[in-house]
């Protein structure tokens, strides 16, 4: 079908819809999205019988109530529903924070309605509008090309072919053509690579043909050092538990007196007690709130575990526009080589532009200022006797672009581009309308490019030749040009940057920049902004090097000037490979790789929708400050994760050895199987406020890396100590309180239940609260409560469960979990025994801290 | 089990975890002893050994105060002994913490 007949269709025409007509139709049609994007209860709630604990316990549950009473497995399963509850709600919450962050950084499109350009949220948009897209934006529905300047679209989500294709709004003659055939077409999903045009929306959302496809094809991000790291801890845990499952298992189930049930249950209960179910729940809350308070320092954060690589980053590469620079680019003024100016250099400008006009002036930053500074003096009046005929758009390797215009019979092409890059290909240069070979004035040119840039301008070059009538243009027509003159841009260092890049070289972030720009400007940007520069690269360079040699110059290097998008992958690639963790900031069209690469692509909102869409964080403004922010936040829930893993691993781990040891030694189980998944539940609940608890200072003045090795040896040292207590527990319950006497009396087994249940509730609130109340030491290297105080609702809920826990054998509960009250002097020697351990595990952390380093 | 055997038995298991803590504590010591030194550039003294594994002989006489006191089954004795360890390990802590920070 031609356009007309598409218009004609949709019932839709040039002017687009009227703002009813669209109405109407969004309520037909409904809303742009899909429904795989949808927040829903459905699939969280799914994801958590999907966690291999949950096998354990059902397990657990099944062994009971088939080979013991059906009381334990109703308890069991009781436990069951409890955690996926408690997993479902910290989920829920969770990925409803992140659900209402996106909608922040939702992805705009330029709609003509009622015949004007507006800019509207994509997910408005409806079969007949009509739209206009350029290069970087993510096609965001199905539509027909109705007008194309050298439209090339990235259709890999779609059709796996990984180079862009060529589109055209021309009509094609194809009976039950393949999606790759129409080459008419854009489907949503796919990237417009290259050019602009505009389209009439076919069809939306769930309706669109290739849509959904190219959704579920998202390109997945490489696994971060967070994640690597909580791979390995997994890893750890698994071999440790199973290790100790088996070992116990077999063990008691070769001992006398130990039934070979109650020995399964306990072997299962003990490696249940090993693993910190809670992990991913703790992760999550600790993420989803740090995005929270992120967004109030406006930072949007799109993918959750990106987070902690974003406080941890020691490495930031960034362009300098709008992060070290404010951003606004203007056009200061324009240069010939005559003393007056060349008066064609301004309008040539004009017409060799990418920018928008509409309501207000959008596009390319240059692009935009040289129109500012036109429509202040009027001078876009003079483009009037021209009219473009074709466009040869701007490409990372030229570094230009040329229109080719029609005054009257004459065509001229026009490029506007780098300096290095216009001038190669210049002929000539003119001098008062005298055009005469450039080599006289080459050196001159040049000087004059470089005195600019050394002061800190931007600069671009105009040229121009005159050209025949054909059908077609291509860059082998920008050659023999004749230079006319230079565009001289400024674009002022923030006041801010100076003391910015202070605080992040506080905070051990190296800051590399990363610019198309030539390395004079971004090395005086640099000198006024106080990044000291160790060396300067420019793309020519690099493209000479090996793999390895970028590695090792990548180290030294603070400026990577005139680089293409694929060598800002190479070098963030090089950083990795050196263990760095890197952050890249990038807003343009082809950054999206190095964001997709980076541990942290952090992108902006003003950014093209395919960098918003590759990056992990978006930033509400381009603004170094604001990614302070960001990364302190980063670092805080660092620190609040690692807590819960290292609690977890030292006394937990400590707890359960000593109850595998116990079970060899003692005539009955030192706990049972129910009262451990209960101890097990309350320890897990009593974590649940981790993610608000304070974290030092000095935690966070550096970037921290997963470090399993330092996990392995905070669980050995500290282990241990929980296990001295355990053991203690025991001497004391065996020994003091008569329970290895009471329990092997001979005939009155009621006495010797007694003496049993008395053991194993002395034991279990030893236990709990060693096991709860070390947090208050472990959360910090500093003196607990005198020089760091836990966060208020974590003291809250640790003294309500130590509460609960200890009024837990006078209740009804207590006894059904076979528990008995216990003496007083007990509790006295309880307090002492704990207030020890406590004050042994803060001088272990002393010694420990001071020859291991984290 | 009789009561030697099983007081044996406890004995060995809390002396177990007491050593295995002390084991660690040299072998992180002297792990991370080469990279001390290269950052302080001074030799470490032998007597410094001594000194910096004060929380081992602590332990050690940790161990043998739990011993007695359960040995003797008297939790009054087990009581008085914890509140003086808890004072030495008061004055321990902010004795070392004082020159960490």
């Amino acid at each position: 079908m031609s356009p007309e007949e598409v218009c004609y269709s949709l019932e839709t025409n040039e002017k687009g819809l009227s703002e009813q007509e669209a109405q109407r139709r969004l309520r037909i049609y409904g809303y742009n999205e899909f429904e795989s994007r949808r927040f829903g209860w459905g699939p969280i709630l799914f994801r958590q019988f999907k966690n291999p604990i949950f096998v354990i316990l059902i397990a657990c549950a099944v062994v009971a109530g088939l080979f013991t009473t059906i009381d334990q497995a109703l308890t069991i399963i009781m436990m069951i529903f409890l955690a996926v509850i408690m997993g479902f709600i910290n989920e829920y919450r969770a990925e409803k924070t992140v659900h209402d962050l996106q909608k922040r950084v939702s992805i705009k499109t330029v709609v003509i309605r009622g015949g004007k350009p507006s800019e509207i949220e994509s997910k408005l948009l409806v079969p007949g509008d009509i739209i206009s897209f350029y290069v970087g934006d993510v096609v965001p529905a199905d539509m027909r090309i109705i007008e194309s300047t050298d439209v090339h679209a990235n259709e890999a989500a779609l059709t796996g072919e990984a180079f862009p294709v060529e589109k055209t709004s021309e009509s094609l003659d194809l009976q039950r053509p393949t999606p790759q055939q129409l080459t008419n077409y854009l489907f949503m999903g796919s990237v417009v690579a290259n050019g602009r045009g505009q389209g009439i929306v076919v069809s939306t959302g769930k309706n669109s043909e290739f849509g959904s496809i190219s959704r579920s094809l998202v390109r997945s991000h490489p696994e971060t050092p967070f994640q690597k790291g909580i791979r390995s801890y997994g890893n750890m845990l698994l071999t440790l538990t199973i290790a100790l499952v088996v070992g116990i298992f077999s063990i008691n189930a070769v001992l006398p007196n130990h039934k070979l049930v109650d020995s399964l249950l306990f072997s299962l209960a003990v490696g249940v007690g090993l693993v910190p179910e809670l992990m991913p729940a703790i992760v999550t809350i600790c993420l989803s709130q740090g995005a929270r308070t992120m967004a109030e320092s406006k930072v949007i954060v799109k993918r959750l575990v990106s987070i902690e690589d974003f406080g941890n980053m020691d490495v930031l590469c960034t362009d300098k526009t709008g992060t070290l620079t404010e951003g606004k680019i203007s056009l200061k003024d324009y240069y010939s080589l005559a003393e007056d100016r060349d008066p064609r250099i301004l309008p040539y400008s004009l017409l060799c532009s990418t920018a928008i006009i509409g309501e207000k002036i959008t596009g390319n930053p240059m692009d935009v200022a040289i129109w500012e500074y036109a429509t202040g003096n009027g001078a876009q009046r003079s483009t009037a006797p021209y009219s473009k005929i074709f466009e040869i758009p701007f490409d990372y390797e030229r570094r230009m672009m040329s229109v080719i215009v029609r005054k009257e019979s004459d065509l001229v092409l026009i490029t506007k581009g780098a300096p290095e890059s216009v001038l190669f290909r210049c002929a000539y240069s003119e001098t008062l309308g005298k055009s005469e070979p450039i080599e006289a004035a080459k050196e001159s040119i040049r000087k004059k490019f470089s005195d600019l840039s050394m002061q800190g301008y931007r600069v671009l070059a105009v040229a121009y030749r005159n050209v025949d009538l054909k059908k077609t243009y291509a860059i082998e027509d920008e050659s023999n040009l004749t230079f006319l003159g230079f565009l001289i841009f400024t674009d002022p260092c923030k006041e801010d940057a100076h003391q910015a890049i202070m605080k992040l070289t506080e905070m051990g972030v190296e800051v590399k920049i990363l610019t198309g720009d030539n390395e004079l400007v971004a090395r005086k940007i640099c000198e006024e902004v106080d990044i000291p520069v160790r060396k300067v690269i420019v793309g020519a360079e690099l493209t000479q090097m090996s793999a390895a040699q970028i590695r090792q110059e990548v180290e030294e290097t603070t400026i990577f000037a005139r680089i293409t998008p694929e060598q800002k992958l190479d070098i963030i690639k090089a950083l990795k490979d050196n263990d760095h963790t890197v952050g890249f900031m990038g807003d343009g069209v082809n950054d999206a790789p190095a964001l997709y690469e980076a541990d942290a692509g952090i992108s902006v909102d003003t950014a093209v929708d395919v960098s918003k869409d590759a990056a992990d964080i978006v930033l509400l403004e381009k603004d170094l400050s604001v990614l302070i922010n960001g990364i302190g936040e980063g670092r805080k829930i660092f620190g609040n994760t690692i807590k819960y893993v290292l609690m977890g691993t030292s006394s937990n781990f400590g707890n359960m050895f000593s109850a595998a040891a116990a079970s060899i030694f003692l005539p009955f189980l030192p706990m049972t199987a129910i009262q451990i998944l209960f101890m097990n539940i309350l320890y897990d609940m009593s974590n649940m406020t981790i993610p608000t608890d304070k974290v030092d200072e000095e935690y966070t003045t550096k970037p921290r890396k997963w470090d399993i090795g330092f996990v392995r040896k905070y669980t050995l040292f500290f282990g241990p100590f929980s296990s001295i207590y355990d053991f203690l527990t025991f001497g004391i319950m065996l020994f003091i309180f008569g329970c290895w006497a009471g329990s092997t009396a001979t005939g009155a087994t009621s006495l010797q239940l007694h003496y049993a249940a008395l053991f194993q509730s002395g034991w279990f609130l030893e236990s709990f609260w060693t096991e709860v109340l070390v947090m208050f030491v472990i959360r910090t290297r500093r003196i607990p409560f005198m020089t760091s105080r836990p966060g208020k609702w974590l003291a809250g809920l640790i003294v309500a469960f130590v509460a609960f826990g200890t009024v837990l054998p006078f209740t009804p509960l207590g006894g059904f979990l076979g528990m008995v009250p216990l003496p007083t002097n007990f509790w006295i020697l309880l307090v002492l025994m704990v207030a020890t351990y406590l004050l042994l595990v803060d001088a272990g952390k002393v010694f420990f801290y001071k020859i291991c380093k984290f | 089990m009789d009561y030697n055997e099983l007081f044996n038995f406890w004995i060995i298991s809390i002396s177990w975890s007491i050593a295995f803590i002390i084991l660690i504590s040299i072998y992180l010591y002297a792990s991370t002893k080469s990279k001390r030194e290269e950052k302080s550039q001074t030799k470490q003294k032998p007597l410094s050994l001594v000194k910096d594994q004060g929380i081992i002989w602590f332990l050690v006489g940790l161990l043998v105060f739990y011993i007695i006191s359960i040995k003797f089954g008297s939790d009054i004795l087990f009581a008085t002994g914890n509140v003086l360890v808890e004072a030495m390990l008061i004055i321990y802590v902010w004795k070392n913490r004082k020159k960490a920070d």
